[in-house]
């Protein structure tokens, strides 16, 4: 196999980057939504807030990406009612259904990630709000998100490269993703070395990016911190 | 749950292809990771330069394409060598279970070398000084100063990655092994019942992942055993 036709391969597959990235996107931002929903519940302090989200987790947490995405992908049309309710065009489509799943798992690891950073705030700081008479959403919004953002910075990285890494699992339910094309490649030329280390190379690549945004964002935002 | 009716024993022998595949990607896992650790914290530059490139590689790589390559890979690769012997032959492969196990015992070893490194670096250097100073051999400082030390550290990390692999388990029934997955695809074309078809793969996920949790716990109670705790 010559270089020439690994290169078309590999341009061929970087057709599949809108449908990796799109996934990537918006998941992350629906699923970052749900974190902060999840985590407002978690530390509520009221139980019947805090244990669902916390049943919530221990289900995503301990189940595969890929049963979630079957589950919702072919097991959803299994009722009428899902059919002709209003969420059946996005549940029709591959591309929603993977949407839904890599949110709702990005929601469950992301809450715990945030609720890590928010528990490690100080507690003097939320005193001293107290004491000059900040009231609660405030002293949550101005002093413990800012301070738990930076902390959880280098986990939530973490979490996009593993979530960069799930949206391959769209493969599987028939999106031509990066690594769907690149299946099908490997269908047609049999060159499973070529076409899947190149296709991995590329997604180190893309790693290799993100790690470095976040490690710059840390730096930035670390600015005012005294080493 | 009509709908399960005589597909029990499916699901219960696919359960146990699962743990088979833990287990065994477990052992290796350990042994990807300890090897990949200690080639990381070695004064020789070779091994340190392919054990970071063994995990830049796999931790940023999708696993389902590490299974892929595994298997289509190691097929290409056989049947070559196996066309040079004869002919006639179109195909070989290495089976499934072993190519997914190797696959995700990579990936996941990858993870578990940072953690192994992390711990072993972490080991009081008093202790290992302590234990030269009573004349204690490096592998006796190995197994009776190191290894108790780090895997008190390393536990918590390592129950992840137990969680990771019987969760990659599931990855391998695209290469068709007869798991849990593959049952419930043939399960839905003959009852039409998808839903409750999948549902019941993903309790059972449930149940081997709270399993590990809870046995994570006990390990980490039985190493911490010695440790004194705050009054």
């Amino acid at each position: 196999m010559s270089v020439g036709i690994i290169m078309d391969a590999i341009l061929r597959m970087l057709h599949g980057i809108g449908i990796t990235f799109g996934l990537l996107g918006l998941s992350l931002a629906i699923g970052s939504i749900i974190a902060v929903l999840l985590l407002l519940m978690r530390i509520s302090g009221r139980w019947w807030l805090s244990w669902p989200a916390q049943l919530y987790f221990y289900i995503f947490r301990g189940t595969p990406i890929l049963v979630q995405i079957f589950i919702i992908y072919y097991g959803l049309p299994q009722f009428d009612w899902i059919r002709d309710s209003m969420f059946w065009s996005v549940l029709r489509d591959p591309f929603g259904c993977a949407i839904v799943a890599l949110s709702l798992n990005v929601g469950a690891y992301v809450s715990e990630i945030f609720r890590g950073g928010v528990l490690s705030v100080d507690k003097g700081l939320l005193e001293a709000g107290a004491a000059l008479g900040i009231s609660t959403p405030q002293r949550f919004i101005y002093i413990t998100a800012p301070l738990a953002i930076r902390i959880s910075l280098p986990a939530y990285g973490n979490e996009i490269i593993s979530l960069l890494k799930s949206t391959a699992l769209a493969s599987t339910i028939t999106l031509a993703d990066m690594t769907g094309i690149a299946r099908t490649i490997v269908a047609e030329t049999f060159a499973p070395y070529q076409i899947f280390i190149s296709l991995a190379l590329i997604y180190v690549t893309f790693t290799w990016i993100i790690q470095r945004t976040i490690r710059w964002t840390e730096g930035y935002l670390g600015r005012f911190t005294i080493r | 749950m009509d709908a399960m009716t005589g597909w029990w024993d499916d699901y219960f022998w696919a359960s146990i292809t699962v743990a088979e595949v833990f287990v065994c990607s477990l052992f290796f896992m350990v042994i990807f990771g300890l090897l990949g650790a200690s080639a990381k914290l070695s004064s020789n530059a070779v091994a340190r330069s392919l054990a970071n490139t063994y995990t830049v590689f796999f931790r940023g790589t999708p696993e389902i394409l590490v299974v892929l390559l595994m298997y289509f890979g190691s097929a290409v690769t056989l049947t070559a060598i196996a066309q040079l012997f004869d002919s006639s032959i179109r195909f070989v492969d290495i089976p499934p279970f072993w190519a997914g196990t190797i696959a995700i015992a990579l990936v996941v070893g990858s993870y578990a070398t940072e953690t192994f490194r992390g711990a072993f670096s972490g080991v009081n250097p008093g202790s290992i000084e302590a234990a030269r100073a009573l004349g204690m051999s490096n592998t006796q400082t190995l197994f009776y100063v190191r290894i108790p030390e780090m895997w008190r550290l390393a536990l918590p990390p390592f129950g992840n990655h137990m969680l990771s692999l019987i969760k990659d388990t599931a990855l391998i029934s695209i290469i068709g092994l007869n798991e849990m997955l593959f049952v419930a695809k043939q399960a839905t074309s003959t009852t039409g019942k998808p839903f409750t078809m999948y549902i019941v793969v993903g309790v059972i996920y449930l149940g081997f992942s709270t399993i590990i949790t809870l046995a994570t716990m006990l390990l980490e109670r039985f190493a911490n055993r010695h440790v004194r705790r705050a009054p």
